[in-house]
Parts: C-alpha cells; sequence; structure tokens
C-alpha cells in the first residue's frame, strides 16, 4: 500500500516535471497558446499510462526476478521504444489541435529532439524503476528465504524435542542407566548435544555438510537406542562431499522422514542408508529406508518434502532437485542434488 | 495377578519390570513387541492386567484392544500426553506417562481389582469412527443382533462391536444378563417395570424409557426368574 502511494507520487512528479518545464519554455518561445496547453496535458498522461503499462508487462513477465546483461539491453530497447510512441502521439495530437498550424509541421526536426527527449526520460524513469523494485523484491526474497527457513527449524524442533521422542528417549536412558551405566552417560551427552544444536544454532547460513552429519549422528544415536536391532545404519559420506556446504536441517529432515514414515511402521523394522558423494562439484545426498512409496502418502511428509523443495528452490532456484523414488529390494530412496556454489 | 506387558521398545519393558518388580502381587506372564504377540500372549495367558502402549508399528494399542475378545484391566503406558487424553475416553483404568514415576504406578495398580469369576466377560472395547470406549458390561443395559455384528447400548452411546450375539452371550454373566428374544439380551439389573403385553408376552421398559419384547418362551423363564 505504502509503496503503490509513493509510486504514483514519483509518476506525477517525473512526469509533471518533465511536461511542466517543457510548456513552460514552449510558452516562453510561442506565447500564451490554449492549444499548447492542452497538448501538454495529453502529453503528461502519455507518459504516465505508456510506463504504467510498460511496469506491468515487465512484472508479469518478470524480466526483474533474474537481473542480467539481457535486462539492461531490454530497458534500453523499451526506453527508445516508448519514447517513440509517446513522439507519434504528442506529435498526432499537436496537429489534430494546432488547426494547421503545427509546430512540428513547420519544423519536422522538432520530431526527432522530442524523441530524443522522451527516450533519455524513458531512460531515468526506467533506471530508476528497475533499481527500487529488485532491491525490494531482494528483500522480498530474503523474507521468503526465512519463513521457509523458520518452518523447517521448527520442524526440527518438534521432531527432536518432540514430546514423543522426548520422553520415550528418557525412558530409555533411564533403563539404561541400571542396564549399561557407561551407555546411559553417553547418551545423555548426545541429548545435550542434541539439545544445544537446536536451541542455539544459527540456521540462516549454509553449513559444511560434515556439521549436519555430526548432529544427524547424535539423533540417530539416539533412536538406535529406542529401535535398536530394529534400525539397521549404514553412513557413507565420501571425504570430497563433507566440506561442501547444505542449508542447515535438509539431511536431518530426510532421515527424519524415513524413520517416522519407513522404519517405525515396520514390527521387524529396516534398513536405513546415508550417502554423500560429490559430483563435478554437485553434492548427491541419498537417504534410503526400508519401506515403500505409496500414492497415498499422508500430507504430513509431503509438508515436510515440500518444505525441503522450497528451500532448495529459493537458494538454488532450478539447479536444486528433490526425488522420491521406489527402489529395488523393497526400500525407498530420497536424493538431493546440490549443485557447488561460488 | 497375571499381566502383560505390551510395548516396541525393549527398554521400555525392561524399565517396567523392574519398576514392578517391587510389587509382588503382580506376575508378568508375558512381553509382547507388537500387536500380533499381544494378542497370541493374551490368548494364551488370559491376564487379568495389561500393560499397554499406544504407539506401536502396525498395530496400535486401540486396535490390539479392538481383536481382544476378553478385554482386561486396562493401564495404558504412553510418552505423549495426547495419546493419554484418549485413553481416558476410553474408560482405562488409568494411563501411566513414560518415565514411569514408582509411586504413580503404586496409584494405578492400587486400582487394580483381581478378577470376580472364572471366565466371565467383564469389559468390552468398542469402537464407533474415531471414539472407543471400554464399557464395563453393568453399564450395558442391551444387546441386539445386527447379523454377525452386535449393537452395544450404554450411557447414551450405540456403537456396533465385531461379535456376533450368541458368541457374546456364551460368555455373559446368566445371572444379569437375560435372553429377551432371537435379537435382544437384557441387563435384568436395568429392568424398572414389567408389563403384560399381546399375546401373553412380557413387555420390559428398562431405565432410561427402553422397552423390548419378551418372546413367548423367554417370558416365562422371566417370570420364574422375577418370581411374578
Amino acid at each position: 500500500m505504502r509503496n503503490k502511494i509513493i509510486y504514483r507520487c514519483w509518476q506525477v512528479l517525473f512526469w509533471g516535471a518533465y511536461t511542466g518545464v517543457l510548456l513552460s519554455q514552449t510558452l516562453q518561445r510561442t506565447g500564451w497558446q490554449l492549444h499548447i496547453v492542452f497538448d501538454f496535458v495529453l502529453f503528461f498522461g502519455y507518459c504516465v499510462a505508456l510506463t504504467d503499462l510498460w511496469r506491468r508487462e515487465i512484472l508479469r513477465r518478470g524480466w526483474l526476478d533474474a537481473v542480467s546483461i539481457r535486462t539492461f539491453g531490454m530497458g534500453l530497447l523499451s526506453a527508445v521504444t516508448l519514447g517513440a510512441v509517446q513522439t507519434l502521439l504528442v506529435v498526432a495530437t499537436d496537429i489534430a489541435l494546432s488547426a494547421g498550424r503545427s509546430y512540428f509541421i513547420q519544423q519536422p526536426v522538432g520530431i526527432l529532439w522530442t524523441w530524443l527527449g522522451a527516450g533519455a526520460l524513458d531512460v531515468y524513469w526506467i533506471g530508476i524503476y528497475c533499481l527500487v523494485k529488485t532491491r525490494s523484491l531482494g528483500k522480498e526474497k530474503q523474507v521468503r528465504l526465512e519463513l521457509a527457513l523458520r518452518e523447517a527449524e521448527l520442524r526440527a524442533l518438534e521432531a527432536q524435542i518432540n514430546p514423543h521422542f522426548l520422553f520415550n528417549c528418557l525412558n530409555s536412558i533411564r533403563a539404561l542407566v541400571v542396564e549399561d551405566p557407561q551407555k546411559a552417560q553417553d547418551m545423555i551427552t548426545r541429548f545435550a548435544t542434541l539439545l544445544r544444536y537446536n536451541l542455539t544454532h544459527d540456521s540462516r547460513h549454509t553449513v559444511p555438510l560434515s556439521a549436519e552429519t555430526e548432529v544427524v549422528t547424535d539423533y540417530l544415536a539416539l533412536e538406535k537406542v529406542r529401535f535398536e536391532d530394529r534400525l539397521r545404519l549404514k553412513v557413507t559420506i565420501d571425504p570430497a562431499a563433507a566440506s561442501l556446504l547444505v542449508p542447515p536441517m535438509i539431511l536431518q529432515s530426510l532421515v527424519e522422514n524415513a524413520l517416522k514414515h519407513g522404519i517405525a511402521r515396520l514390527p521387524q523394522g529396516g534398513d536405513l542408508q546415508i550417502r554423500a558423494a560429490a559430483r563435478n562439484g554437485t553434492l548427491v545426498l541419498e537417504v534410503e529406508n526400508t519401506g515403500e512409496l505409496t500414492d497415498s502418502r499422508s500430507t504430513d511428509t509431503q509438508v515436510g518434502l515440500n518444505n525441503i523443495r522450497e528451500r532448495l528452490r529459493i537458494l538454488y532456484g532450478d539447479r536444486a532437485t528433490l526425488a522420491l523414488r521406489n527402489a529395488e529390494g523393497g526400500h525407498v530412496v530420497a536424493t538431493v542434488q546440490i549443485p557447488k556454489v561460488s | 495377578m497375571k499381566a502383560l506387558i505390551v510395548d516396541d521398545e525393549r527398554l521400555a519393558r525392561a524399565e517396567l519390570r523392574r519398576l514392578l518388580a517391587q510389587h509382588t502381587e503382580i506376575e508378568i506372564t508375558g512381553e509382547a513387541r507388537n500387536g500380533e504377540e499381544a494378542l497370541a500372549l493374551a490368548a494364551q495367558h488370559s491376564p487379568e492386567l495389561l500393560f499397554l502402549d499406544i504407539q506401536m508399528p502396525q498395530m496400535s494399542g486401540f486396535d490390539v484392544l479392538e481383536r481382544l475378545d476378553d478385554v482386561p484391566q486396562v493401564i495404558f503406558t504412553t510418552a505423549y500426553d495426547a495419546y493419554a487424553i484418549k485413553a481416558f475416553e476410553v474408560n482405562a483404568l488409568d494411563y501411566l506417562l513414560k518415565p514411569i514415576a514408582p509411586a504413580r504406578l503404586a496409584a494405578a495398580l492400587a486400582k487394580v481389582r483381581p478378577r470376580s469369576g472364572p471366565t466371565r466377560l467383564e469389559r468390552v472395547f468398542v469402537r464407533d469412527g474415531d471414539r472407543c470406549w471400554i464399557v464395563a458390561l453393568p453399564d450395558i443395559f442391551l444387546l441386539e443382533s445386527e447379523g454377525n455384528y452386535t449393537r452395544v447400548c450404554f450411557n447414551g452411546h450405540r456403537p456396533l462391536i465385531r461379535r456376533s450375539l450368541n458368541s457374546l452371550e456364551e460368555q455373559l454373566d446368566t445371572a444379569v444378563f437375560f435372553r429377551a428374544n432371537r435379537k435382544e439380551i437384557l441387563n435384568l439389573k436395568w429392568i424398572e417395570k414389567v408389563d403384560l403385553g399381546v399375546a401373553g408376552g412380557l413387555s420390559v421398559t428398562l431405565r432410561g424409557g427402553r422397552t423390548v419384547e419378551m418372546s413367548r418362551r423367554q417370558s416365562g423363564r422371566l417370570r420364574e426368574i422375577l418370581s411374578l
């Protein structure tokens, strides 16, 4: 709303000033003539309407979503075209209103000057508009990214510190205190690490994959205490992949999904494999679990996966992917590919 | 008293077993890791008390109850409060939150009552959509046959259970439940009024206003029981 008001004021001031200055100069030269005043009022109208039309069109086409050299070229071309249309309109109006005494007929070179003048102003207009708009779009993108991150954090927090996980975990540790005190100590330490990571880490930046796998290792160690031999784990991290950057919580979300919708539903448990490899700088993350992909996936799986997709899209555009497929041996594989970021 | 522990986590079962060691009156006859095992062990030992985890793979605690012919006294054990609320609705004996506090366990065990008769049905588990109940038999005033199912009437609810009226009848206490006709069994303790009906049969009105027409033959038997 505020932006709209600013935009309208700017339109009036910008074109008002331009046509106002031109009008006063012309009137000084020709003396007071009503048709010239009309002419300029209409000219003002054309300028406002045309630039507004142009603005709607580029927003519809999404030119400003990705700014490149091409954007500059298109901007310049737009200015020349807009200037030509404005000139044609003003010349036509002048000829129609001046009853044969048109300035443009007497001095055809005036058409060229008008075109150049209007074109130059269009260059300014487009330049200023694009500059301001891309900055606000950038801010919007940032806000969207933060929202998606916030949601992922919340989801991960719910999963790790969800009451069901939390209290079952404490219950297991209580049993371990008698059965295997050393293991109980170890689990308490891991539990503390996990809580600390969740309560303090800043997820606005990407993290090295190694940092993400550390947290996932702690999380899985705790789940392993609960699932025991129902959870058969295999983690393979290519050393070249360990230093690649990933959005925080991405592996965590995938593992959580695999446990919740795969292993936890099977009385005999199943396999969970985590693989990470670097292929030509692209990070390929795979989480494979026993289970089957069905059409009637519950909505909360989709919510978790959609959140990952949304974050990947914001961060990497079309270059990052998340795919889910059935694999041989009754397994489900989730694959995430993340491009190298320079 | 024979008890069965049902939980998918070994450590959770071990912990409960350790806590129950203080209570010598409880004899743990088995531990089940999932619903299937629970049903098998229940059939084998007919326990009087069930410690039942709710969230388990494939068959939840509620699913287990639904498949038990004879529902023992149930104490739910759960890590998560949301399930406990549901457990209250089903009228379980009690629910325990994991990790279980010893004092809380003692309080729950104090509510346990030994079985009154030998193999008599004491309560049934019914589910109607999302709602479920463990219904004590004295609360049931009428059982109606609906093919292979039976409609259980209690406290303003009339859900169906997956058992025929005839199979239920075999397990009912004949001093309380009385066959009124081919399709209905009524609870004698709920009779409010008996009228002479058409063609010599009796018409019984139960507390709550429900009337049941007795068959000719059963009318005669009811007269004997009530010594009219």
